[in-house]
């Protein structure tokens, strides 16, 4: 069954016809061409799909076409804060929290949730939060170290 | 030498921008215009034959295109056995084995029209144990091995499904444990894990038959492999061929050779030209692609009262699932040096590659090193034990230094073993006490050392162009899998034209432009691309010298060469930048092209009767790691506190980039000693298929890392480097191992060691004390 959806991307408004079971990863992969949203798994295990629904971070496999209408959606291609990158993407380039960059977006917007609610988290609490978001390369370190400086960043500002 | 410009230095990534925008496009990414959606089916069955296909009903469905099997595709492929169907003839091997394919105009119409094939199968007994695989009057898996096209160095084994039997001989072990005063036997095991690089596998095919070209995006990490094995298939020419690599999110191994890519090629012929895209999504990703290698190891050792060791005796049946893909050579190179880094008189290796009913087995992070070193270097420490020695100092009696002849009878160069097990032990205060633990919880330190070879001989080659405007483009298929290759390459050919990192940038991975690479493996980009890179920026500067010579009046000898500038040696201010000289020789648009190749001459290959080889590798690796991890004893949880990891990696081309390998080798090894292992029961069926149920190590799980680089510069490799990919995970699960009996005394020899192996062996010695 297809349905008509109007709903925020990044600040743009969308207007689609969609089946109402395809999935919100799905629609901005394959549907709208936004890839910057990875599937790692697509059962709500790995975190690679993270994006903000309604200023929230969810796994975005695991959300249906049929919920979005109204919605305000945020994805990677929407974290820069006009032409400059937000601070966890600057902390990710300088401290080296990339390796192969598919997890990395995920991990960028689960990062920007834990410090949007939390602009001082301890180590735990950074471990805790990227807890769901997994990552084979880097062995995580890095990525603490990123939100950290982020965390620094944000709060000297 | 003159000073190092950018090479040594610990510049960031040059992909990462990319990456943390979200610009970077993955092959799973990659959506192509007018593209086709591909479905697979997968076999139910572990060993059985099929009687029927009946596609009617699925190429009737309304959005389908297209519809294979072997019929359609009537070929096969394989590295060194050439065993692997496209898409099953005659009978399946494993579950999760192609069988079938569908083309439609949309995700959901494949979906739903594969599910419409029906397949007849009867079922033939399953193997999956690989020890049980090769008993006398089992069943061939592979009943035509014979007739297959094989290399010439594969030696079928006498019993059934051994696909290669590689044989190490030397001194006599016999000889050997009648001379020892304490011998040490035991069996080992390591069981089944996957690669689960983020990024699952896909590929997309499209055929044009006008041209007659056949076009591949696939992120594969040898694509000159793939080239060469899709050409043979097919008995196409080379050039009709085309392989273009995407980015690629992980590998590990799992990334070479051809899974997804037949299934796409075989649509693609039935497709009027327009592209196919076929995903695998997780659960597929785990049961049809690859898997690391299980592996049982019986390992005996012989010693001296003093701690000399006298011989050392090995079986290992590595189990290579249904197709042969990387076993033979896993198995070669794996047990070649199984016996581990130290000065054995006696040596006896029997490594078996064996069929099972199970996926796959390939190349995976280590290549066969973690397996020997779970067992070798554990057993190390129970002959400590047992003479009453420090691990250390056993090993330090026996261990390679430089000059030493090895077992298989080649001089070693570059062993920078020894500092890395003084400085991974020091890391983490090795014979100090340890802090108390809480009650009912024992902490322990453990350490494991490994060496680890390069496939040999391979070739790299690589092209650097030089442009009007004096930027550089390097020509190199060494594949960008996440390991930091852009970065290391973009530093070697600024580091000889002399120009900022800023100005150097990577062509993107085509086989039809990009020279030849051997692979994206076995650690060996930086050596041997490095090596090419290095030549081709040479070659590509001496041209520009040669043409600046009549632009500034001047003989080649008497030109220097700084900061991307061609000058005058008695006038330095007499210059010209390099963009300037490819200008006026060559006009705007001009480009100067160096080229460069590297490969590694290797001696006499390895002889089939004893393994030996008076250069079996390009370079050897070294590396030691210590862990420190406390053990409740009530459950059999084991946690590690802290882990160092020293490796020597020759010369740090980027010290950041090394780093950055050893901490996420450490972490997958700390996986795969705790807690991975892909549960696969006796009909052949992979019971955890997701990442719900196979637990990858989070953010939550990882201990302090200690990573420590050492540098014992190897002769030939650009500015001394080596490698360092692979060994980050290799003596892991050894060390932790080894730590685990020093924190409770007891030994846990089957991986992984997850609470309840833990726990039953605590049980046993309780008991047998009582």
């Amino acid at each position: 069954m297809k349905m008509n959806i109007q709903f925020s991307l990044n600040g743009k408004s969308i207007s689609r016809d969609v089946p109402t079971h395809r999935l919100l990863l799905d629609l901005l992969r394959d549907e709208i061409g936004v890839t910057g949203t990875k599937e790692g798994c697509g059962t709500g295990d790995c975190g690679a799909c993270t994006v903000f629904l309604n200023g929230k971070p969810v796994n975005s496999c695991l959300v249906l076409s049929g919920e979005l209408d109204g919605a305000e959606i945020v994805t990677i291609e929407g974290l820069k804060i006009g032409p400059e990158l937000h601070p966890i993407q600057k902390t990710f380039l300088q401290d080296g929290g990339a390796q192969c960059g598919y997890c990395t977006p995920g991990m960028l917007m689960m990062s920007k949730a834990l410090l949007d609610e939390n602009p001082n988290p301890s180590e735990e609490e950074i471990r805790f939060a990227l807890a769901g978001n997994l990552c084979r390369c880097t062995g995580y370190a890095k990525i603490v170290q990123a939100v950290q400086d982020a965390a620094a960043l944000l709060r000297n500002r | 030498m003159s000073e190092l410009t950018a090479v040594g230095k610990p510049i960031q990534r040059v992909d990462a921008e990319e990456k943390i925008t979200g610009q970077a496009v993955y092959g799973y990414d990659l959506v192509l215009p007018d593209m086709l959606y591909g479905k697979t089916l997968f076999s139910p069955k572990a060993h059985a034959r099929i009687k029927r296909i009946n596609t009617e009903k699925a190429k009737a469905y309304p959005g389908v295109v297209a519809v294979v099997t072997a019929e359609d595709a009537p070929w096969t492929h394989g590295e060194t056995v050439k065993d692997k169907p496209f898409l099953a003839q005659g009978k399946v091997r494993c579950i999760g084995e192609p069988v079938a394919a569908v083309a439609a105009e949309d995700e959901d119409t494949a979906e739903a029209a594969v599910k419409l094939i029906e397949v007849e199968y009867e079922d033939l007994p399953v193997y999956t144990d690989p020890e049980e695989a090769c008993k006398p009057g089992c069943v061939e898996i592979h009943e035509d091995f014979g007739k297959y096209r094989k290399a010439d160095f594969i030696v079928k084994g006498a019993a059934p499904n051994v696909a290669e039997h590689f044989k190490l001989r030397t001194g006599d072990v016999d000889i050997g444990f009648k001379q020892s005063d304490v011998i040490v036997e035991e069996r080992y095991f390591v069981p089944i894990i996957q690669h689960a690089a983020m990024e699952p596998h896909s590929a997309h095919a499209q055929f044009d038959k006008e041209s007659g070209r056949l076009t591949i995006w696939v992120a594969n990490d040898a694509p000159f492999r793939a080239l060469h094995e899709i050409t043979e298939a097919l008995g196409m020419p080379k050039e009709k061929i085309r392989f273009i690599n995407p980015l690629q999110g992980g590998g590990f191994g799992s990334k070479g050779g051809l899974k997804v890519e037949p299934i796409a090629v075989a649509l693609a012929f039935h497709t009027n030209g327009r592209p196919v895209r076929v995903k695998f999504n997780r659960e597929e990703t785990f049961i049809s692609t690859l898997t690391r290698h299980e592996a049982v190891v019986y390992s005996k050792t012989g010693v001296k009262k003093d701690g000399t060791l006298m011989a050392r005796a090995m079986t290992i049946y590595w189990g290579a699932g249904a197709y042969a893909e990387k076993s033979p050579t896993v198995c070669i190179r794996g047990s070649l040096p199984a016996p581990g880094p130290y000065r054995i008189p006696h040596v006896k290796v029997d490594g078996y590659a064996v069929y099972t009913n199970k996926p796959v087995a390939g190349s995976y992070r280590g290549y066969g090193i973690p397996q020997g070193a779970w067992a070798g270097e554990q057993q190390m420490d129970e002959i400590a034990k047992r003479l009453g020695m420090d691990p250390i100092a056993i090993r330090m009696k026996n261990m390679f230094v430089e000059g030493d002849i090895s077992y298989w009878g080649e001089q070693l160069h570059a062993v920078g073993l020894k500092e890395t097990l003084v400085k991974a032990t020091e890391a983490i205060d090795w014979g100090k006490p340890t802090k108390t633990a809480k009650p009912g919880v024992k902490i322990g330190k453990g350490f494991a050392c490994i060496q680890k070879p390069t496939r040999s001989p391979t070739t790299s080659a690589a092209g650097v162009l030089v442009n009007a405007k004096g930027e550089v483009t390097v020509l190199a298929g060494t594949v960008e899998i996440g390991q930091g290759c852009n970065t290391i390459l973009s530093q070697v050919a600024a580091e000889e034209l002399k120009v900022p990192l800023e100005r150097v940038h990577m062509h993107q991975l085509d086989t039809d432009v990009i020279p030849f690479d051997a692979s994206t493996t076995s650690s060996r980009s930086t050596y041997h691309m490095g090596n090419a890179v290095r030549r081709a920026s040479i070659h590509a500067r001496e041209q520009i010298m040669e043409a600046a010579g009549p632009m500034l009046e001047a003989k080649v000898q008497d030109l220097g060469y700084a900061d991307g500038k061609v000058f005058l040696k008695d006038q330095p201010q007499q210059a010209l930048p390099i963009g300037e000289v490819v200008r006026r020789k060559l006009g705007i648009h001009g480009k100067v092209r160096g080229d460069g190749s590297y490969t590694y001459e290797i001696g006499k290959d390895l002889d089939l009767e004893t393994g030996h080889s008076d250069h079996a590798s390009a370079f050897y690796m070294y590396a030691t790691q210590a862990a420190e991890v406390e053990v409740d004893e009530e459950s059999g949880r084991v946690r590690v506190l802290r882990m160092s990891a020293a490796h020597d990696v020759g010369k740090a081309i980027n010290p950041l980039n090394c780093v950055a390998q050893i901490e996420g080798g450490v972490v997958m090894g700390i996986g795969s000693a705790l807690h991975e292992e892909l549960v696969i029961d006796n009909t052949g069926k992979v019971r955890n298929p997701s990442f719900l149920d196979y637990h990858l190590v989070t953010s939550l799980d990882t201990p302090e890392l200690i990573p420590i680089v050492v540098e014992c510069p190897e002769p030939e490799g650009p500015y001394g480097a080596k490698g360092l990919g692979e060994p980050g995970l290799a003596p892991t699960p050894a060390a932790i191992g080894n730590a685990v009996t020093d924190a409770v005394g007891v030994r846990v020899y089957d991986l992984p060691l997850k609470p309840e192996n833990v726990y039953w062996a605590i049980r046993k010695k309780k008991k047998d004390a009582a």
